[in-house]
């Protein structure tokens, strides 16, 4: 159990890009210019297996945004970039040229703004096909390595559905990831929820 | 007292005195509440906004992020937030009735969150705070860091490194060498007789001269590879990474050259009709145990020697074999 059957995981990576197809619409609002979002491939790992996983055996500084989603399953999502990419988004979305340092508050906000607007698309998209409705907390921007992640740091049952995304803008490809951190009763309640979308659609 | 036995005409009256914007909006968008703070800085009173559409209020946001986000709120039930960085002034909103005349909007930071209304129909609450005063705050911080970073290391009349800039730089390029095995190259020219040109031109027409030879060193030197900095009152040091004697040699009596080349008017020169500099070059490619230091007194002693074999030349010392050599 926990391990996602081939049909699940497309079922999966097509309701994420359902919602990522959204977020690149309301970003290129923003922006006034093309940005495309795709979400190539879902997998789940333990929380230990999480770091390999992710990021190899390099240890980079990372900017993260979360909310906590709450409905029939609890989810910690979590958009994960590396620091400079992080920035390059901001840089490209905000316009004027900054460096690192100067990263600020300023620069927070925008992160948590794009963070909350890619996580918010991806939930609802979820919500709209299993039929089923979240609560959530505002999105929190935070500064840290792989260790100072929540996901990496808690060692009790919990599983993490990792989604790659890619992110275009002004021709430069970004890559980064979305991470949802279940119990293993929500990640089973997850599980229930596709089987029932499938089975409503006539593929289970 | 709690909250709670204040009762409800009094927590509006709580909510009426908040110093951010709050509007709660029905299923339909239109608004239930309107705060104090909005009557402020929309020009429209409650009894005005109660029971209008947002859209009809603010009839730009029918073509922005703000609206996605309000049916984001009654359709999905999630919160949004719309930073002042991707949006700034997204509604007509000003501080001052002045600002309304000239058009300028308050910077805003929006959060917008899903609420349940009695009946348990959807109902959104739009949180406005004014950031305008901490957006130019920043934006004067982040100007007086990027001024302090040149001031400090920039030399002010020259416009070109001054000397802590070049130590950092050499302290790098040295090690940088240290490890890749790679040769590095130290030039310092000195304007000749300096103190009688400052004497008949003046203190002004020396500061001149100075700007203009700095000038030409900078036009000299491959960008981004070399630097050069202000070493003293009238001596320039180059830092050339990767540089073998020759080419060290080459570009030291290149830069005297170009000098002569200006024919800057000097009739306080003994030596010549115009204004000369002279320069030593040394190269090392840094072992383990060697210093900065050494490369640096050489390349003095090799300017030293220059002075001493009258001026207006290249001399180029070889720390290996101890020989002076002129470059040509």
């Amino acid at each position: 159990m926990l391990e996602l059957s081939e049909l699940q995981r497309d079922a999966l990576g097509e309701i994420f890009n359902i919602g990522v197809g959204r977020a690149a619409a309301s970003l290129s609002q923003i922006v006034n210019d093309e940005v495309l979002l795709s979400a190539p491939s879902v997998q789940i790992v333990r929380g230990e297996e999480a770091t390999r996983a992710l990021f190899g055996t390099e240890l980079r500084q990372l900017s993260t945004v979360s909310q906590t989603f709450s409905g029939p399953f609890k989810a910690e999502a979590t958009l994960v970039f590396p620091e400079s990419n992080a920035l390059e988004i901001v840089r490209l979305m905000v316009g004027p040229h900054m460096s690192v340092e100067e990263l600020s508050e300023f620069e927070q906000e925008a992160m948590c703004e794009i963070g909350n607007i890619i996580l918010n698309a991806c939930m609802s998209s979820l919500a709209d096909l299993f039929h089923i409705s979240f609560d959530s907390t505002l999105p929190l921007h935070r500064f840290g390595d792989v260790q100072s992640m929540s996901i990496i740091s808690d060692e009790g049952e919990r599983v993490l559905l990792i989604l790659q995304v890619d992110m275009i803008i002004s021709q430069q490809r970004i890559q980064g990831h979305i991470l949802f951190l279940l119990s293993v009763a929500s990640m089973c309640n997850l599980f229930n929820c596709l089987e029932q979308y499938l089975k409503d659609q006539g593929l289970a | 007292m709690t909250l709670k036995s204040l009762g409800c005409t009094s927590l509006c009256s709580v909510i009426d005195r908040l110093e951010i914007g709050i509007i709660v909006l029905d299923e339909a968008h239109q608004v239930l509440h309107w705060n104090r703070w909005m009557t402020g800085r929309s020009n429209q009173t409650p009894e005005q906004a109660i029971g209008q559409k947002l859209e009809s209020i603010f009839p730009e946001i029918s073509s922005n992020r703000l609206k996605l986000a309000i049916n984001h709120a009654i359709k999905d039930g999630l919160p949004s937030l719309l930073s002042p960085a991707l949006h700034s002034t997204l509604l007509a909103l000003y501080q001052t009735e002045d600002d309304r005349r000239q058009n300028k909007r308050m910077q805003q930071m929006i959060h917008v969150l899903p609420l349940r209304d009695q009946a348990s129909k959807s109902a959104c609450l739009i949180q406005i705070t004014d950031m305008t005063a901490s957006i130019s705050r920043e934006r004067l911080l982040r100007q007086q860091a990027e001024n302090l970073r040149r001031t400090n290391s920039e030399d002010p009349l020259t416009r070109i490194a001054n000397r802590r800039k070049f130590d950092e730089v050499l302290v790098y390029e040295f090690r940088k060498a240290q490890t890749l095995k790679t040769p590095l190259a130290i030039a310092i020219a000195d304007i000749d007789l300096f103190n009688d040109y400052n004497a008949l031109y003046g203190r002004d027409g020396g500061d001149r001269v100075l700007a203009e030879v700095a000038n030409i060193f900078r036009d000299a030197i491959r960008p981004v590879i070399d630097l050069v900095g202000r070493y003293g009152g009238e001596e320039f040091a180059f830092i050339l990474p990767g540089m073998s004697e020759e080419e060290a040699c080459r570009f030291a009596e290149n830069i005297r050259l170009r000098v002569v080349a200006q024919s800057i008017v000097n009739e306080s020169s003994k030596i010549a009709q115009h204004l000369t500099v002279s320069v030593g070059v040394t190269m090392m490619t840094p072992d383990a145990d060697a210093d900065t230091h050494t490369l640096i007194s050489s390349a003095d002693v090799a300017l030293y020697q220059a002075k001493h074999d009258g001026r207006n030349q290249t001399i180029c010392f070889s720390i290996e074999d101890g020989s002076f050599k002129a470059c040509r």
